[in-house]
């Protein structure tokens, strides 16, 4: 067992532990280490000016360099792991070309941002090198989806990004020596992690019997597995269990298995991933994790972790009940399968999930069917719902022959509208139909008011999003 | 190098970052961390504070109250703001109580073990309660009027009255308030601040540490945006830093987080503007009479400079040859509303843009129309205050850009698209700026500038400007090496410290540039008047030597002498001189080759009991078109396109004017979009950071977004005829609202007329469209 967190920055390995691994990386970097060009803004992972890249250890080699929220992220997590920050980017006076481009477009002015958006930016360069893809304004804007700026209105970062030469940019593998990292790591030979501090603790087990038998042992630790929500928890001073789970160094929950029968996904896998493998089996449901977050957060979090956190306004969950998702559950007394509609019980966050158990897959059954997804915020990308909607259907001869609607943030839990769905069974499409939908989805939803929008404004979206689905899949049969 | 593309004098230590920001700085070995303790409530009596439990905390370094302050107030025009809460309570979340440790995780911690007693009082959140109340900040002395407004309005052919109302605007600059104090020898302090204003900062400090104002040095590198929320503000969180530093002997530092930056500091302030308008079929207005009504929240802060911007800016483009504008700022229980780009200006000028809107809905034309033909025309024509509005630019703006931004047809194209029943509907509005500059307060119309020479030709520039991103050091810093003819990088703008320059304005109003790069132009000058009188010495002949050395007796600036490519050369003799050179000589000679000026903006004054004089130096003027689509079934906006045109006379520099142009835009269509500040019943500003208050985000800027200057070379009112940017273009955003109103419109019954409040939030205008097609709203 390691008592140590290993990581590189910038080229130099660290070897991290007690009070160091309980840190969020920004505040390791810019206060342990002086390396202030990352900043802090909303330590909530909304602003990305903490943007670092990191480039994860597997199978003994070392993975993409991926933008990720530095402020929610803890240095324990970062163990096997290459962090590239804005400092890093420069090598022996030569500036890296979004460093050049940002510079030349007059990207940056107050320059707070500017770190955040270097790092997000280098980011793209790097992905779209390796894939041999060109960069395109809209590739610009979404790699940037998770950079906030107040200064510029964007339009000269959008040029800066549009300019980046791919042929002027060196991938990072290569400026760093990533085949030494990994050796580094190889030879590192546990690769379980255990660190304690203060009265908190942070284990990172290898394998999952280890995982089963601490979950056993500490019925109430926190199980973390991207920390995209614990780090925000953690720095708006809400108190969080002083032992930490994490499936961090846990190899095979990042692998999503794409059978015939369904799209298996493991409790690690980021959403990053799983927005590409979804893009054939899925598509809807790529296009909305594609809404979902920034990349910053979608290469960190996962899909079990939106699952278990059950919030009301998850994004995934709507789709995930009409897809009739199954989770497999495990403990020391073995494994389970849970039907994601059954897993959700009535109130708030209240969960078929015990103490000394935990969710390691989630599957998707690729059954017949066609998906609906809508998402209403204040603001289009990078927001939480007012209102989520998802449909699963079948229409044969003008008529439903199956279909099954989700909506969230409409009461306590994401729930199906099974009366709405039950009266659309077996009737044929028609403005009539939809209407009477619209009328009958008031009696089962049960809104709140809050900030994002008042409950009459939520029962509203629910009868719209209705009749707005009902006129695409109408406007779609008659093609 | 005047009006030459650059890059910004700290855009590379940006992109690689470099550039040091106050919590960037290195701790000192025994520096403390600063916490602050607010009220729970927005209005009430304060019995006590305890930090009895606080002070077993093992990190726990002491507390300051009210109690040690030497002076208990600040404000900026009035001193009626507590710096720490003595008794009264007067809004959510003021600060109440200080304390220090070492350790920034400490901070958290100990804030939770502090107590505090209070008498709850009803607190006012409105302007109607305060209304209802009495309860007043701040009352224009007299309205604006021009004509007769009464005739005017009874004898016109048709009247609208209504109430226009806009919400607050949360800065959101990227590094909150922030402040680092370090107490040095003989009582003195040097407090590092994120502020706009050192001067200011540095007299609150002095004040609430009761020290003369030579013992404190305010320096300020440059702040992560300002936006006018570090105008005044800025100022007591530095004096907090402050006094921990002087009561520890300690370095403090104070950095809020993002969270308590939102919930503590003011805004934007909300008006809620009452107008009747007379028209004639045309849409010729024929008298407006308009009060404007503000919210203060709980103190004066700059709320009276802020109302009387918005009067000003009430006529929006338009000339208004019969009316009344009056003003009024209530005083209620909310955060001290504060400075905020455009100070008061977009409140008065979208409520008139609005008006216009309305009627052209009401006769059933094209809102352009009607602007065209209400717009200042000429160069003799008064505005409501008394100035005349010279050097006008409107018409061709206008027409220009309706022009080049092929509005007719796209006009068509968009009353097609809205016949479409495909849950869709578009809106196009064209909207203008007319932005006054100057202070208007004239006292703040002054500047000054410490110019140092080096021995090698390169130049140490010192003014009270702040950089806040603006690019306003790289602007003097073109302005200085053109003067010498010397190359941009061979000038440094020096960190902005009052210990060089002093009883500076805010970097406000747009001014920077015009008002600290005028200083440094005069500072050159003087530089360069003695270097003409040594170069001629030289040129002529004469010898320095032992016995003998050039005499400089101080002339003005010899036009035959021309300073460029780092070399002096007489135009006529063609006898020429290297810049380093000269210095070298004026140095051994004992020639000063260190300069310092002062600027004030000539011709200004302007009373407000009289409403007479010159309130303005000049205008900048801008029009901009923009189109949004929205969806009928959720009130998603999109803003498809966005053509702006702007007057910036001749810009000093053109990617920093466009990236301010950009900037400004951007952030007044998040104002009257999505920027949506919600509070609790109890007044607890519940969009506190961004996961909740939505800025706008790479995806919501317009998908064509086009930026043209109009060439204008006649601002012979400025340095290098050039104009400030700051502020005018932020107006501009008004017409993405102006446009959902018009794609509204296409949704409305005949006689009935779109009545959106601002920020038009998704749940705002689907809402409307409910309301326009079904007769009532869901709300």
């Amino acid at each position: 067992m390691r008592n140590f967190a290993l990581c590189y920055i910038n080229g130099r390995p660290h070897e991290i532990t007690g009070d160091q691994a309980f840190m969020t990386v920004a505040e390791y970097l810019r206060y342990e280490k002086g390396l202030t060009g990352t900043k802090v803004v909303c330590s909530e992972g909304d602003c990305g000016a903490c943007t670092i890249l990191v480039s994860r250890f597997s199978s003994g080699a070392m993975g993409e360099y991926k933008s990720i929220n530095s402020c929610i992220s803890f240095m324990y997590l970062l163990d096997r792991c290459h962090i590239v920050t804005v400092e890093g980017l420069k090598q022996e006076n030569h500036i890296h070309e979004a460093q050049q481009k940002m510079l030349d477009s007059h990207g940056a002015q107050c320059g707070f941002c500017t770190p955040g958006f270097i790092c997000a930016m280098a980011g793209m360069a790097e992905d779209l090198k390796i894939s041999g893809k060109p960069i395109t304004e809209q590739k610009v804007k979404n790699y940037l989806t998770g950079n906030l700026c107040r200064c510029t209105g964007y339009s000269p970062i959008i040029e800066a990004g549009k300019s980046i030469d791919l042929t002027k940019v060196k991938i990072l593998g290569n400026v760093f020596n990533d085949k030494n990292i990994a050796q580094t790591f190889t030879d590192l030979k546990d690769t379980s992690l255990l660190i304690e501090s203060k009265g908190r603790e942070a284990f990172l087990p290898g394998t999952l019997n280890e995982v089963v038998e601490y979950k056993t042992k500490n019925k109430k630790c926190s199980v973390t597995s991207g920390a995209t929500d614990l780090g925000v928890q953690l720095n708006k001073g809400h108190s969080v269990q002083g032992k930490i789970l994490s499936l961090n160094n846990l190899t095979e929950a990042y692998e999503i298995l794409d059978t015939e029968k369904a799209l298996e996904i493991g409790a690690k896998a980021s959403l990053t991933d799983i927005e590409k493998k979804c893009e054939k089996s899925f598509p809807e449901f790529s296009q909305m994790l594609h809404l979902f977050a920034s990349p910053q957060i979608k290469n960190k979090g996962t899909l079990v972790g939106n699952i278990v956190n059950a919030s009301p306004i998850a994004d995934t969950i709507p789709f995930l009940m009409v897809a009739g998702a199954e989770l497999d559950i495990v403990s020391d007394s073995g494994k389970r399968t849970v039907d994601i509609n059954d897993f959700y019980q009535p109130g708030y966050k209240k969960l078929d999930l015990k103490d000394d158990e935990l969710v390691s897959k989630v599957s998707i059954p690729k059954t017949s069917g066609q998906f609906k997804l809508y998402k209403v915020s204040v603001r289009k990308d990078l927001d939480i719902s007012t209102v989520t909607f998802a449909a699963k259907y079948e229409i044969e001869n003008n008529k439903f022959k199956s279909i099954d609607i989700a909506f969230g943030g409409v009461g306590p839990k994401v729930l199906k509208v099974s009366g709405v769905s039950n009266t659309a069974l077996g009737q044929t499409l028609s403005a009539d139909l939809f209407s009477k939908l619209a009328d009958d989805v008031i009696s089962e939803v049960t809104p709140m008011s809050d900030h994002r929008g008042s409950k009459e404004f939520r029962f509203k979206l629910c009868q719209n999003l209705l009749l707005k689905f009902g006129k695409e899949i109408m406007n779609k049969a008659l093609v | 190098m005047i009006g030459k593309n650059i890059p910004h004098d700290s855009g590379l230590a940006h992109v690689t970052g470099e550039s040091v920001f106050i919590d960037d700085r290195p701790m000192l070995s025994n520096e403390v961390h600063v916490g602050m303790i607010t009220s729970p409530v927005a209005k009430g009596k304060l019995l006590g504070v305890s930090f009895d439990k606080a002070s077993s905390h093992e990190d726990f370094l002491g507390f300051w109250t009210a109690k040690d302050l030497a002076n208990k107030n600040w404000g900026t025009i009035v001193h009626d703001q507590p710096i720490l809460v003595e008794s009264q309570i007067s809004y959510m979340d003021e600060v109440i109580a200080l304390f220090a440790c070492k350790d920034r995780s400490s901070l958290l911690e100990i804030k939770q073990l502090v107590e505090i007693d209070i008498e709850e009082e009803t607190p006012i959140f409105s302007i109607s309660e305060a209304k209802a109340k009495e309860s007043i900040i701040y009352k224009a002395p007299k309205a604006f009027e021009q004509g007769d407004v009464k005739a005017s309005l009874s004898n016109a052919p048709h009247t609208l009255e209504g109430k226009f109302i806009c919400g607050g605007q949360e800065h959101f600059y990227m590094e909150s308030q922030a402040a680092l104090a370090y107490p040095g020898e003989n009582g003195q302090i040097e407090v590092h601040a994120s502020s706009q204003h050192p001067s200011e900062t540095q007299r609150v400090i002095s004040e609430a540490l009761g020290i003369p104002l030579h013992h404190v040095v305010c320096v300020v590198k440059r702040m992560g945006g300002g936006f006018g929320g570090k105008e005044s503000q800025a100022a007591p969180i530095a004096a907090y830093a402050a006094l921990v530093a002087t009561k520890l002997n300690r370095a403090a530092r104070l950095i809020l987080s993002k969270d308590d930056d939102m919930k503590i500091t003011g805004k934007r302030h909300p008006f809620e503007n009452d107008y009747k308008v007379g028209f004639d079929k045309n849409g010729k207005i024929l008298g407006l009479d308009i009060s404007l009504q503000a919210d203060g929240g709980a103190y004066a802060d700059l709320s009276a400079s802020i109302l009387e911007r918005g009067m000003f800016h009430a006529d929006g483009a338009y000339y208004l040859k019969n009316c009344s504008i009056s003003g009024i700022c209530y005083r209620t229980n909310n955060h001290p509303n504060t400075a905020f780009r455009g100070f008061g200006g977009p409140q008065g000028n979208m409520t008139i843009e609005s008006i216009i809107e309305d009627i052209a809905q009401f006769l059933g034309k094209d809102a352009f129309e009607i602007r065209k033909i209400n717009a200042y025309q000429g160069n003799n024509l008064k505005t409501p205050y008394g100035q005349v509005f010279e050097n006008n630019l409107l018409p061709e703006l206008f027409s220009g850009l309706y022009d080049k931004s092929d509005y007719q047809k796209r006009l068509k194209k968009i009353e097609d698209f809205n016949k479409l029943d495909n849950g869709k509907v578009k809106g196009l509005s064209m909207t203008a700026t007319k932005f006054g500059i100057a202070f208007t307060a004239r006292f703040l119309n002054q500047g000054n500038a410490l110019l140092n020479v080096q021995l090698d030709g390169s130049v140490q520039a010192s003014t009270g400007a702040t950089e806040m991103g603006q690019g306003v050091n790289t602007k003097i810093q073109q302005i200085v090496a053109h003067a010498f003819g010397i190359e941009a990088r061979s000038v440094q703008l020096m960190t902005t410290s009052t210990e060089k320059n002093s009883n500076t304005s805010p970097t406000a109003a747009s001014s920077g540039s015009d008002i600290n790069g005028a200083a440094a132009l005069k500072a050159c000058n003087m530089i360069k008047g003695r270097l003409c009188e040594l170069a001629n010495l030289i040129f002529q002949g004469h010898k320095s030597d032992d016995l003998q050395e050039y005499e400089i007796k101080g002339k003005e600036i010899d036009p035959n002498l021309i300073f460029e490519n780092g070399n002096i050369t007489h135009k006529k003799t063609k006898q020429k001189t290297t810049f380093v050179e000269l210095i070298n000589t004026a140095y051994l000679n004992r020639v000063s080759v260190s300069g310092y000026a002062h600027f004030k903006t000539p011709g200004l004054g302007f009373s407000k009991e009289k409403v007479e004089g010159k309130a303005f130096n000049y205008f900048t003027q801008g029009t901009v078109v923009s189109e949004v689509t929205l969806c009928e079934y959720t009130g998603d906006l999109k803003v498809d396109r966005t053509d702006i045109f702007m007057d910036l006379g001749r810009t000093l520099n053109p990617g920093i004017d466009q990236g301010q142009v950009s900037g400004a835009f951007v952030q007044g269509m998040g104002w009257v979009t999505a920027e949506n500040l919600v509070y609790s019943d109890k007044g607890n500003l519940l969009t506190h950071s961004p996961t909740t208050y939505k800025i706008p985000n790479i995806q919501d800027t317009p998908r064509v977004f086009n930026i043209d200057f109009i060439k204008n070379d006649d601002n012979d009112c400025t340095v290098h005829r050039s104009k400030a940017v700051g502020e005018p273009p932020f107006i501009l955003g008004i017409s993405v609202w102006t446009a959902i109103k018009n794609a509204l419109s296409f949704r409305a019954k005949k006689g009935d007329l779109v009545n959106i409040t601002s920020p038009a939030t998704n749940e705002i205008i689907l809402n409307e469209l409910t309301r326009l097609k079904e007769g009532n709203g869901f709300s």
